[in-house]
């Protein structure tokens, strides 16, 4: 069974945001990581660059497969987590501590669309 | 049409495998980890059930003459007892599969072709068995057919006893086991390994016996990075309907001085288009259909297949190039998203294999 915390919101890409204040910080879930298999390679956006909710803002790939990673959130790059470039199998081993990237957020009512821990674990168990 | 199923289907489940269509059908693509899948087979003994390949038998007096004649390769010169890879061509030289006969008897071979390709192969040879004095059956529904692949494959094979000695086999050559099972000493992955044909109720007793002396099994996730890793050609993307065996590097699969066969006449005059190439990269992973361009920036080809290697950590790649637009430079660079990425020609595959 993959591991939820019940603190975050969820996508059904299977991310996970974390809010303070204006800004959110991304990640990929439990169940994502497991899906991907050992993950070998990440793709970030450099600081300052402007997302627009729903695109593609880089890449994870696991040995088989390249995967997109999406926002479900519109805003500016604050920081994005270079260690992951060196070590992305960290996002194996601790998905929840392995943030890819910190946003400033332009449109916090975009957080509304997101889904609780709840909602996230029955989204889960309906797509396994 | 629903996807078709092995003798091992429920097995696989059990396992926890991760199913997926292929070829149609319903195949295990990883078990619990590709990673340890892939290792397993190098540096110890894994299993495939690759019991969606096609099986055909050609049985008669003129059987010999008919295969020799349908493929590209030596077939009638080869010992008995033989596995011999080949591709199988049109007249106008292009692949129609690649595949692997097997000289049980000079009356009777069994040819195993690639699962994709059954139907489109079979069609093909019967609309030329009626010169021969021979029968052309697909049996593909009657077999199942495990790989058994690494260093250790020997000796799990010997425990396994099917009733000869597997020391007398060399590689690439064939036995007949007991309950009609026919071993070849083959694989896709570089390692010694056997390949064991069988009817379906014998092959799943191997597979749960082979669990039981701790055998990995192991996905096609797994055996697509094994042959990329040391650069066996996959149909359908190194090789496919429109290029030649000599636009793919599998000159030494062409046999000129035999009498003839099906795309000799053409592929004697043919000067190829394309080369195959092998490319690591210190960065970035390479994936099929990605640009290859020479350090001008001009694209001189794609990526067939592409993938991080397990052995190396680090990306590798087959790539088709254009013959005159590559100079044999060193150096290329992959279109990887709009970035750009430098990979280096290897002359050998990426990793030697331990086969015999």
């Amino acid at each position: 069974m993959a591991q939820v915390i019940e603190s975050l919101k969820y996508t059904e890409d299977h991310e996970w945001v974390a809010v303070e204040g204006n800004i959110a910080t991304l990640g990929i879930t439990d169940f994502a990581q497991s899906s991907l298999g050992d993950i070998v390679f990440v793709e970030l956006p450099d600081e300052d660059q402007e997302l627009e909710a729903t695109n593609s803002f880089g890449v994870v790939e696991s040995i088989k497969s390249v995967s997109d990673l999406y926002t479900p959130i519109s805003g500016k790059v604050l920081e994005k987590n270079t260690t992951l470039e060196q070590t992305p199998e960290n996002i194996n081993e601790d998905p929840f501590g392995s943030w890819l990237i910190k946003i400033e957020m332009t449109n916090t009512s975009e957080l509304d669309a997101l889904m609780d821990s709840k909602a996230y674990t029955e989204y889960c168990e309906s797509n396994s | 049409m629903s996807a078709k199923q092995t003798s091992l289907y429920e097995t696989h489940k059990a396992l926890g495998a991760k199913l997926v269509d292929f070829a149609g059908w319903e195949m295990p693509i990883q078990y619990e980890n590709l990673k340890n899948e892939v290792l397993a087979v190098r540096e110890n003994v894994g299993v495939f059930d690759v019991s969606h390949m096609g099986e055909f038998f050609v049985e008669g007096p003129e059987a010999l003459e008919f295969v020799d004649y349908l493929v590209t390769n030596d077939i009638k010169n080869a010992a008995l007892s033989k596995a011999i890879y080949s591709p199988l061509c049109r007249e106008n030289g292009t692949i129609i599969d690649d595949l692997i006969v097997y000289k049980i008897a000079n009356d009777n071979l069994m040819i195993c072709v690639n699962a994709s390709n059954i139907e489109k192969d079979f069609n093909w040879m019967q609309s030329h068995v009626s010169k021969f004095d021979c029968t052309l059956t697909n049996k593909s529904n009657d077999f199942s057919l495990l790989a058994l692949q690494g260093p250790k494959s020997f000796e799990t094979l010997c425990k396994l006893d099917l009733g000869f000695k597997v020391e007398d086999m060399d590689y690439y050559s064939i036995q007949t086991g007991t309950q009609n099972t026919l071993i070849a000493r083959t694989g896709y992955t570089g390692e010694d390994g056997f390949e064991i044909f069988g009817d379906h109720a014998q092959i799943k007793s191997l597979w749960s016996q082979m669990m039981k002396l701790g055998v990995t099994p192991c996905g096609l996730g797994a055996r697509d990075v094994l042959r990329l890793e040391v650069c066996y050609p996959l149909y359908g993307q190194e090789l496919n309907d429109e290029i030649t065996p000599l636009d793919a590097g599998l000159n030494w699969t062409v046999k000129f001085d035999k009498k003839d066969f099906i795309g000799k006449k053409f592929l004697m005059d043919y000067a190829p288009k394309y080369r195959t190439i092998k490319l690591a990269l210190e960065k970035g992973i390479p994936r099929s259909h990605y640009a290859v361009e020479n350090e001008d920036g001009k694209t001189i080809g794609e990526i067939t297949s592409g993938t991080m290697s397990v052995i190396l950590s680090k990306g590798v790649a087959l790539a088709r190039v254009e013959k005159n637009l590559y100079n044999n430079e060193e150096n290329l660079i992959i279109d990887i998203r709009g970035k750009k990425y430098s990979a280096q020609i290897n002359k050998k595959p990426f990793v030697a294999g331990g086969h015999k």
